[in-house]
């Protein structure tokens, strides 16, 4: 029997309307979370004691119980039989230096994949095309860099919308280089064909060794107009060298000739890979129909109304191994629209205006209540 | 070097709720610390009970609901200010710290029962405090203890709240109190011995000046920022008081756990010393050790306490949270419901967490969450304690004092009941901070 999600999942991820994708998204996440409530013990627990249970209605996601997607950086949580568990996927513990452990069966790995192509097919409007990779390919890595197998590990997923893959960089010394005679050669011949193609990496792989070193250089490689950059993977690697959005978005608009609507920051992450979130080239991103994002007061912790800024929640039913369909993050944003597009995509949109920092170490605030001389009786 | 001037000869240079780097700046401290030292001339001509009387009266004036400061007090949580200036208050903290007899701030005394010699306490010199940002009233309180102890002094004020010590300090230099025999004393007196400054926590070369002008440095803040100002350079002599990072915990034995009625007696004490300052002091407590073997549990305790916590949070409910505490809170929340117990309400305002295996000193959590941690005996207690643990708020009946001995030999620096852990006194931090503001001298 094909299961709600991945009925949702089959379907064009910007086509439901409201009303529709409330209905069959509602559907899809009562039966993963009944997945989980059966087959996580700690989980049940947790539910249990939020009052809810999987048959529990609901008019709203919003009512559905969330965990905080950083309980993953303190607890194993496994839905299932832990024989199945294919991967433990670790995030790069941005907020705290410690990263989260999510586990991933082979069902989850699916819908991933799914979920992803997806949204990369529709951005590409259903064809592939050829992708300049940011990064050294691995068969030519020198050395044994862990990182450089995390990293194509984590593209992965994003290549399956790619036709050909031709890695831009060097291993030179343990160090990735642009290779420059490479790129403009390559990009030459896309020019000649006629071929459309798109650069992809991570965030700081693309700045630190494509966009800063043709930026320092004055080069500008004149790349087509429809030609995309796709980034991901966060900011975090860039804050020691204060590279904000619009520094990035200016300069690969300077070196690829591009418009800087072309450079598209993609978000996502660890605890619902999968489900990524293009922006629309002015920082605005759509939830696809396997997805809704909800924004919280941070006191409150009630959804505030839309426009409003808050902590952001992601509800999927993609998690098949782990209690992940409902998450809030310490990433800040706001519901931009649920109104469709110009393109006729449906969706919510939101942006994101940056990651709640870590909280500082407290000193000593010693101070005296309002109440102090409202000495309490001696209870020694 | 830029030394943003925010209060100087009774005059306040920067609103309320005003951005420190908008007030006038030089490129000089010299005429401010000379301008204050003049000021602390006069001041060393009071006598500490006129001090005190002028502080005690300016109190009283504070606490009129029609005065111009009134609606500052209640949004910044400061009310306490004019409570703690209060006469009794003040004698009580100068008589201890100065072994008895706070008259030796104004003249040679005798001091105990040694007749021969005369005893005095003379200021220390200039006193420079560095003010954390977390808490907006630690100015004033360390302030005034180098006016009680007739110091010139400068605060480095911290880039949040700024403008809030200026607007007490003008409003005191406005203020003339009236003694007993009709006498007029301004409050300017006080006031001209201080300085308000802001400075660029990058400005190194302005923090070093007002390193080497200081002949004491009271630095307030996390380890981080109270070792590099311990780090700058300073003059030989130099005198520093240092109230650095520490937590705290609360106590309770099976003397009050016989009964639910005598259980919530201490939760709801218990509850206050939360509740004050959300935990941001390092006399809040954010553990409590609940002993096993009485009829009311420890998971019980948490129980009884998350209602008493509950109840206190609607009362004073929480005003502001950061993203990151929101998340941390939510962390212990899901995490203690999977392994242990965790009570809490519908927002982020308060949360209690238990777990039967947990026995350590849970990190702080801040914001209202306490851990409750249970304990087979409340003796197993001290050997967690070290000199990072200040307070030790007690509700263990007859054997208080036995606890009190071992839990301060291992470090612990205060011991009062549970719903008194909030209250600043002195010893504070192991010393009593206004004897660490005077040089002691003698005759005969």
């Amino acid at each position: 029997m094909t299961s709600a999600t991945d009925n949702l999942l089959s379907r064009p991820p910007f086509s439901l309307n409201g009303t529709e994708k409330q209905k069959y998204l509602s559907g899809a996440v009562t039966e993963s979370i009944a997945h989980h409530y059966e087959n996580c013990p700690p989980y049940r627990k947790w539910m249990n004691k939020q009052g809810f249970a999987p048959s529990t209605a609901f008019d709203d996601l919003s009512e559905i119980p969330y965990l905080p997607a950083a309980l993953f950086k303190h607890m194993d949580l496994v839905v299932g039989e832990q024989d199945d568990i294919v991967k433990i996927l670790a995030s790069s513990g941005v907020s705290s230096q410690i990263p989260s452990r999510v586990p991933i069966d082979n069902v989850t790995r699916t819908r991933q994949m799914k979920a992803l192509t997806s949204v990369m097919s529709d951005f590409f409007g259903g064809k592939r095309r050829p992708f300049l990779l940011a990064d050294v390919e691995p068969s030519r890595a020198e050395g044994n860099d862990v990182n450089l197998s995390a990293r194509i590990a984590g593209m992965r997923g994003y290549l399956m919308a790619a036709s050909q893959q031709v890695y831009i960089l060097d291993d030179v010394e343990n160090q990735p280089r642009l290779n420059e005679s490479l790129l403009q050669k390559t990009v030459e011949d896309f020019k000649i064909s006629g071929t459309p193609f798109s650069v992809l990496g991570y965030t700081y792989m693309v700045y630190k060794y494509v966009i800063q070193p043709l930026y320092e250089q004055g080069i500008c490689l004149d790349f087509p107009e429809e030609t995309f950059l796709l980034h991901f993977g966060g900011w975090k690697m860039l804050q020691d060298q204060a590279v904000t959005r619009e520094i990035l978005n200016e300069q690969a608009s300077a070196v690829f000739g591009i418009p800087a609507g072309n450079v598209r920051d993609i978000y996502g992450f660890t605890e619902q890979l999968g489900v990524i979130y293009p922006d629309n080239g002015n920082g605005v991103k759509r939830t696809p129909c396997f997805s809704e994002v909800i924004v919280r007061d941070p006191l409150t912790l009630e959804p505030v109304p839309d426009g409003e800024y808050g902590l952001l929640e992601f509800i999927t039913p993609l998690p098949n191994s782990y209690p992940g369909a409902a998450l809030l993050l310490d990433d800040i944003g706001r519901i931009v629209t649920r109104e469709p597009g110009p393109d006729g995509k449906h969706g919510t949109s939101f942006e994101i205006i940056g990651r709640a920092p870590e909280s500082e170490v407290r000193g000593c605030g010693d101070t005296l209540p309002d109440h102090i001389y409202e000495i309490s009786s001696d209870t020694n | 070097m830029k030394i943003h001037n925010l209060f100087e000869d009774g005059k306040s240079f920067i609103p309320v709720t005003g951005d420190p780097l908008q007030a006038p700046a030089t490129e000089t401290l010299q005429p401010t610390a000379e301008n204050i030292r003049r000021g602390q001339q006069e001041l060393k001509k009071l006598s500490i009970d006129a001090i005190i009387g002028i502080m005690d009266a300016f109190a009283r004036d504070l606490m009129r609901v029609d005065h111009p400061l009134a609606n500052v007090t209640r949004e910044m949580g400061t009310g306490y200010i004019p409570l703690w200036m209060r006469r009794a208050n003040l004698e009580k903290l100068c008589d201890l710290s100065v072994n008895g007899n706070r008259k030796s701030l104004d003249q040679f005394e005798i001091l105990g029962n040694i007749e021969s010699r005369k005893f005095r306490a003379q200021p220390r010199g200039t006193v420079v405090h560095w003010i954390a940002g977390n808490v907006p009233v630690l100015g004033m309180l360390s302030l005034l203890q180098g006016l009680l102890t007739k110091n010139a002094n400068i605060i480095k004020a911290p880039s949040e709240n700024a403008g809030l010590l200026p607007a007490m300090l003008e409003s005191l230099s406005r203020f003339e109190w009236k003694t007993s025999a009709g006498v007029g004393v301004s409050g300017k007196i006080l006031t001209d011995a201080v300085a308000v400054i802001y400075v660029d926590r990058e400005d190194i070369e302005a923090e070093r000046a007002l390193s080497a002008i200081a002949d004491v440095r009271i630095a307030w803040g996390n380890r981080t920022a109270v070792e590099a100002i311990m780090n700058l350079p300073r003059r030989f002599g130099t005198e520093d008081i240092i109230f650095g990072p520490k937590i705290s915990f609360a106590v309770v034995g099976t003397e009050h756990l016989s009964s639910e009625d005598d259980a919530s007696k201490v939760a709801h004490n218990l509850a206050r010393d939360v509740i004050a300052f959300d935990q941001q002091g390092c006399n809040s407590p954010h553990n409590v050790f609940v002993e096993r073997g009485s009829s009311v549990t420890p998971v019980g305790f948490a129980r009884i306490f998350g209602d008493a916590l509950g109840a206190a949070a609607n009362r004073r409910p929480l005003r502001e949270v950061t993203p990151a505490d929101t998340i941390r809170i939510l962390s212990v929340r899901a995490e203690y419901d999977i392994r242990g117990e965790a009570y809490y309400g519908k927002d982020i305002g308060w949360t209690v967490a238990y777990n039967e295996d947990e026995s350590n000193l849970a990190d702080p959590c801040y914001l209202r969450t306490v851990f409750v941690r249970p304990v087979d005996d409340i003796f197993d207690i001290p050997p967690l304690c070290s000199v990072n643990t200040q307070t030790a708020g007690l509700s263990v009946g007859e054997r208080g004092m036995k606890l009190a001995e071992a839990l301060t030999a291992q470090g612990v620096e205060r011991c009062p009941a549970i719903g008194n852990m909030s209250l600043y006194d002195a010893p504070w931090d192991g010393m009593f901070p206004i004897e660490r503001l005077v040089r002691w001298t003698s005759l005969g």
